[in-house]
């Protein structure tokens, strides 16, 4: 008798696969490795396909989707700094000497740099506005923060990495 | 569209007070061939946007086998058990079922047993104590070793 309101795989996939790749991506933006992001789509996906009965009565499923997403990828990050893990960039070797940050030769390269080193609050608001491109209420269910500090994380994400674009390129020029 | 236009919505942008529609405006500028000097400076921002849009998860998602195949497991683990409760049940009633002769024959055999074991533990004690006797033979014994050395010493001293 249950089995009939329970989701049947199919049904379960068609819900959810569209929004995968969103979720690696935020994923990747909060733990920097494509393997940690992997893993961490991988858990969500169980987590809801545990829970896929009660699926249906969410409103907004792939915004519960980036909700889990979210908390299962900061309570990572929690955890690596309380074992003291150091977070080791998969793409390049990060360094707080500003010479080479200037250094560095593709301007595209240094915005994802930047954007990898933002505080996570912004790095997601960041990730989810300008990347995935949601309504600032969708960013505000998923995150569970009001909109005016939606925008005011917005615009100093946005601020910083123009900052450092500027910086760049006054160097490139003198 | 104007140079000016874009200038305003960059200023907004930076500010978070932009639409989607017009961030879109400001993408589609900045992915254009033609962007003046003064702004060139922005476009890596957006050009960067845009290519983390593309980025996919690549490797495939696994999902546990469907709902038949998590209920037989589900059975199967119910029929081991029931098995093992079965097995259980039978051996404890067997044990039950002695006679009241039998029964009483156990009851005497564990009192018998009961009796013998105090009986050789208080053997163990007195054994433990004709050691002491022996120990304070030893002692007695070194004591003489004693008496000798004095005296040879007394025989020197004379």
């Amino acid at each position: 008798m249950l089995e009939l309101t329970i989701m049947k795989q199919s049904e379960f996939l068609t819900t959810v696969l569209p929004f995968k790749d969103k979720l690696y991506r935020l994923a990747k933006r909060l733990l920097v490795s494509s393997e940690e992001a992997e893993d961490a789509v991988q858990e969500v996906f169980l987590k809801l396909w545990k829970g896929r009965d009660r699926m249906e009565t969410y409103k907004n499923p792939e915004a519960f989707a980036m909700t889990m997403t979210k908390n299962y990828c900061l309570d990572r990050l929690k955890s690596k700094q309380a074992s003291n893990l150091k977070i080791v960039h998969s793409n390049y070797q990060h360094s707080d000497n500003l010479q080479r940050k200037v250094e560095l030769q593709d301007g595209v390269d240094l915005v994802f740099q930047i954007m990898d080193q933002l505080p996570e609050k912004q790095r997601m608001v960041l990730q989810l506005r300008d990347v995935e491109q949601f309504e600032f209420y969708e960013i505000s269910e998923m995150l569970d923060l009001n909109e005016t500090a939606i925008r005011v994380n917005l615009s100093r994400a946005r601020k910083t990495i123009r900052e450092e674009l500027i910086k760049k390129y006054n160097y490139g020029i003198s | 569209m104007e140079l000016a236009k874009i200038e305003t919505l960059l200023e907004a942008y930076f500010e978070g007070n932009t639409t989607l529609q017009e961030e879109t405006q400001l993408q589609a500028f900045f992915a254009s061939a033609d962007v003046p000097t003064h702004l060139e400076p922005y476009a890596p921002l957006f050009v960067g946007l845009k290519i983390s849009r593309d980025e996919q998860l690549v490797k495939p998602l696994v999902l546990p086998k469907t709902n038949n195949r998590s209920n037989f497991w589900k059975w199967s683990i119910a029929a081991t058990i029931a098995v093992i409760l079965g097995v259980f049940g039978f051996l404890y009633f067997q044990d039950d079922g002695l006679t009241k002769e039998q029964q009483e024959a156990l009851m005497a055999y564990n009192k018998a047993k009961e009796a013998m074991l105090l009986l050789s533990e208080n053997l163990n004690k007195g054994a433990s104590k004709i050691t002491y006797i022996q120990a304070f033979e030893e002692g007695t014994s070194t004591l003489g070793l004693v008496n000798q050395f004095t005296e040879t010493k007394n025989q020197f001293f004379k």
